[in-house]
């Protein structure tokens, strides 16, 4: 198993829109495995996701695959790493063929028609995400779990090494959750590497190494196996949840205080 | 006794009506728009909105009546030194007032009327739009300003337009000929006072009047017709021959080209007491241009 | 495949074409007549004027039309394209006010009576006047538009501080735009007698188009429609999001620059031959979308192709319908434009192009 470094950040830190986001975060994200960033809401989980992309103007360094990421030239980094952000498309009227052979732009030359492994890699990407059959529908007469499967398969049609992935699963229902799932453990097997932020925690607790965020700053970064790293994930949601195991899975389920904050009964006035 | 109150009650009634009836009847005049003016007394500070209805003004004599004119008028050269009220389209309503007119000559077009009138002040409203509407104009104005013989204006229009028809030589007489307003291209047809002119001055249009006063043409019946004579501003010449197809008229390819100053042109797109100029300055200009003037053959 | 879909809409559009020229050819200041016939007839006068009437005039001007309805047509789906917006038109950049105050400059100094109220009176300013004029009289109305056109243009790219937020620039065209378009009306009000002509500019004319104009506009739409064609997958890899397209390695900012060029050499041309044809640009995208959903390599091509039939269509009516009169070809683009898209939004697919309905 390799065991090299995919993504690393130094003294990273981001501001959007005037307000500090990211506040000096140094993190190595594992080659070869799924990492998951969990935190609450406005933690800057999505920045550091585009930071780690090279979308995003920062301070600091991030370097993929040992390179730093702002000398790449703009292809290889293209090549090497696939990203899939949230909400962004208009594209209504490119069929679904159409979309995912987009995927390939950074493997094509520039004014060259697809060739067989382009069109290789776009019957495997929709294949792997079940929409090959209805390929030729334009995006804009899909259901949202369908497009988002659409774009997913978008960013598998890169073939890139690194896939960062911002709220995959939006839109899709718990089959379809589940079948992404095999696909990140397809792609491990591969060699690739995941990075995900994800709402849905306990498809997080899936993936091989979380980190925690908070507020703009990582609390920890390790192991799923590893207690420290559950109770750290607990900590940052204020213990409002709580980590089970069920049947060689972990379930992060909501925790239920025994007062009702916002209707407090006495205990004693049960009958 | 009965009888005797009752001749001088009939008697009395009978003056009041006709006094009445020459005070009703003091200044009434209808407007092209159909009102009718009723004034105790002729205007004496007039603020003309339409450089046609300033010259006409004071080419009946009354220049010194004018307390205000529009932006546009600038004939003759006295009315310059008036207060300017902006123009006809967008007149400043305050500084109309401020002169205290007792009456304002608008275009049918303009929408102060109602503004106006709301104020109080009179508005009379003329376009003149052919030589009947000018000679119509000079009539209603006269009666206005209570002119003794209104008439005398137009006879002098018409006997000027008359003189430079006779200037003409014969030969001229049968041109066709093609006036260019403004590019469009905007030609004067014959139902416009331009073209009434032309066809006084005996020469032929070759926009019929059932195309309307002023048609925007298409440019290919210029070439079909093959004018003769071509009229035009000197500002819209630019370019006549680089058009598709020009190259082949008679009048460009000959040079029967007529070019009017900028000053020539303000005449001639005014329906006013200068037509008799306007038509002297066609003649003028066709009588040297014309090909059968140059004694070339028809 | 959506080829079969684009080449058999292409054809349609080509017969469409192919009909417009004919017609054209038949259609002039008598209205309707059969000069086909006269061309093919004996050599007598009557084929001899036909001929002289086809080739100087009715030919260039037909394929002028086709042309300059196709340049508008590219602006049209490059500007939304660009701006992802459904509602882009080419004019968006402030081309059209720029070229309306150069036409507006040059009108009021080439007649410079009644100008600013003062009429000339010294030898000095006549002088001054003649100077004045005579850069605009080399450019001639052509020129001056689409030099407006064009310094409108670097205006609005100027005040967005280049083309990275779309937004900004979108916000910076509209109000250059606007202050151009009050600066017109104001040159206009001191010049009243240009208002005619100016008219005749701001509803678009296709009158005087002659070989050189025609060819003019052909050469430059190749021109920018290869252009198009080679950056269309930077506008395919925009429509799915900026982020995304940054990480599909595409260099969005100097594409964007490229993007915006063609879009202004594009839009100033047509306007500087054409004056201001409102609704081609935005109609023929949306014609086209109804009728095929086709990413943007194809979709230059056939708005191009749509933009040609609907100006070419509009200018056959200018002259056809109270001829020897003309109506403005930009009143009869919105007419046929328009009643085609209700048309076809009635037949209903319940959502139009990029607009959810």
């Amino acid at each position: 198993m390799k065991s090299g470094i995919a993504l690393s950040a130094q003294s990273l830190s981001a501001s959007l829109g005037g307000r500090a986001v990211l506040h000096d975060i140094s993190l190595n994200i594992v080659q070869g495995q799924w990492t998951s960033i969990l935190g609450p809401n406005g933690a800057g989980k999505s920045t550091l996701l585009k930071a780690f992309a090279g979308l995003l103007p920062h301070s600091g360094s991030v370097s993929l695959l040992g390179q730093p990421i702002q000398s790449m030239p703009r292809r290889s980094r293209a090549r090497a790493l696939a990203w899939l952000g949230q909400n962004e498309t208009a594209a209504d009227d490119l069929s679904a063929w159409d979309v995912v052979m987009l995927g390939r732009l950074p493997h094509q030359a520039w004014l060259a028609p697809p060739n067989d492994k382009d069109l290789a890699a776009v019957e495997r990407a929709l294949r792997f995400t079940q929409a090959w059959d209805w390929r030729h529908r334009p995006l804009g007469q899909l259901s949202g779990g369908e497009r988002q499967r659409v774009l997913l398969a978008r960013a598998l049609a890169v073939e890139a090494q690194v896939l960062l992935m911002d709220e995959p699963l939006a839109n899709l229902d718990p089959p379809h959750q589940a079948d992404w799932l095999c696909v990140v453990e397809a792609l491990l097997m591969h060699g690739g590497t995941v990075v995900s932020v994800l709402h849905e925690i306990t498809i997080a607790l899936n993936a091989n190494r979380l980190v925690v965020m908070r507020e703009g700053r990582v609390t920890h970064h390790g192991a799923t196996q590893d207690a420290a790293t559950r109770d750290a994930v607990c900590q940052a949601f204020d213990k409002r949840i709580a980590i089970h195991p069920l049947n060689g899975q972990w379930v992060a389920l909501p925790h239920i205080p025994s007062v009702n904050p916002f209707h407090p009964v006495p205990k004693d006035a049960s009958p | 006794m009965r009888q005797r109150s009752l001749f001088w009650l009939a008697a009395c009634a009978a003056l009041a009506l006709c006094t009445g009836a020459t005070t009703v009847q003091a200044l009434q005049v209808t407007d092209d728009q159909g009102v009718t003016l009723t004034l105790p007394k002729a205007p004496q500070r007039i603020v003309s909105l339409l450089p046609a209805l300033t010259e006409t003004v004071c080419a009946l004599g009354q220049c010194q009546r004018l307390v205000g004119v529009d932006r546009y008028s600038n004939f003759p050269e006295s009315v310059k030194k008036l207060p300017q009220v902006g123009g006809g389209l967008d007149p400043n309503i305050e500084a109309i007032v401020a002169l205290h007119p007792d009456l304002v000559l608008a275009a049918l077009s303009s929408r102060s009327a109602t503004r106006l009138l709301s104020l109080g002040i009179p508005v009379f409203a003329l376009e003149p739009k052919t030589h009947a509407d000018v000679q119509r104009a000079i009539a209603k104005l006269s009666q206005l300003l209570e002119i003794a013989d209104g008439q005398k204006l137009w006879r002098e229009i018409d006997a000027g337009v008359e003189v430079a028809a006779r200037s003409l030589p014969v030969s001229v007489r049968g041109t066709r000929v093609y006036f260019e307003v403004n590019r469009g291209p905007f030609g004067a047809g014959e139902a416009s006072f331009i073209g009434e002119t032309l066809t006084r001055l005996g020469v032929k249009n070759i926009l019929p009047a059932r195309l309307g006063p002023f048609p925007q043409i298409n440019p290919e019946l210029v070439v079909r017709e093959n004018p003769d004579l071509i009229l035009v501003g000197e500002s819209n010449l630019e370019g006549m021959e680089q058009r598709p197809g020009w190259s082949r008229i008679r009048a460009i390819r000959e040079h029967h080209v007529c070019v009017f100053t900028p000053t020539q042109s303000d005449v001639l797109v005014r329906p006013g007491p200068r037509l008799a100029v306007a038509a002297r300055i066609m003649a003028q200009c066709m009588s040297d241009q014309a090909p059968r003037a140059k004694g070339l053959p028809q | 495949m959506n080829v079969t879909r684009t080449g058999g809409l292409l054809a349609w559009a080509a017969l469409v074409c192919a009909a417009v020229v004919v017609l054209g050819l038949c259609i002039g200041s008598a209205g309707f007549e059969n000069t086909v016939g006269a061309l093919l007839g004996p050599p007598n006068a009557e084929r001899a004027m036909a001929q002289q009437i086809v080739w100087d005039i009715r030919l260039p001007r037909t394929l002028g039309a086709l042309a300059a309805g196709a340049l508008l047509g590219l602006a049209g789906a490059l500007a939304q394209g660009l701006f992802r917006n459904p509602l882009a038109d080419p004019y968006l950049l402030g081309s059209a006010s720029g070229a309306s105050l150069g036409v507006a400059l040059a009108l009021a100094s080439m007649g410079s009576a009644g100008m600013l109220g003062s009429s000339v009176v010294s030898e000095a300013s006549v002088a001054a006047s003649v100077f004045s004029s005579s850069v605009w009289v080399r450019l001639g109305l052509t020129g001056a538009a689409f030099a407006g056109a064009v310094l409108a243009v670097m205006l609005t790219l100027s005040l967005a501080r280049g083309v990275q937020h779309t937004l900004r620039l979108l916000l910076a065209g509209v109000i250059v735009g606007v202050v151009l378009g009050a600066v017109t009306s104001l040159v206009l009000l001191f010049s009243p007698d240009s208002l005619q002509a100016m008219q005749s500019f701001l509803l678009g004319s296709t009158s005087f188009i002659g070989w050189t104009s025609c060819l003019l506009m052909a050469v430059v739409w190749l021109l920018c429609a290869l252009a198009a064609w080679t950056l269309a997958r930077v506008l395919d890899g925009l429509s799915l999001g900026e982020a995304t397209a940054q990480s599909l390695g595409l260099p969005i900012g100097p594409l964007r620059a490229a993007l915006v060029a063609v879009l202004a050499l594009a839009t100033g041309t047509a306007v500087a031959q054409t004056g201001l044809i409102a609704f081609v640009g935005l109609a023929a995208p949306h014609l086209v979308r109804a009728m095929a959903r086709v990413p943007h390599r194809q979709l230059m091509w056939l708005s191009s192709a749509m933009g040609a039939v609907l100006l070419g269509g509009a200018d056959l009516l200018a002259r056809w319908l109270i001829a020897p009169q003309e109506l403005p070809v930009g009143v009869l683009t919105a007419v046929l434009g328009g009643l085609y898209l209700l048309w076809l939004m009635h037949r209903g697919s319940g959502s139009l192009g990029g607009l959810r309905t």
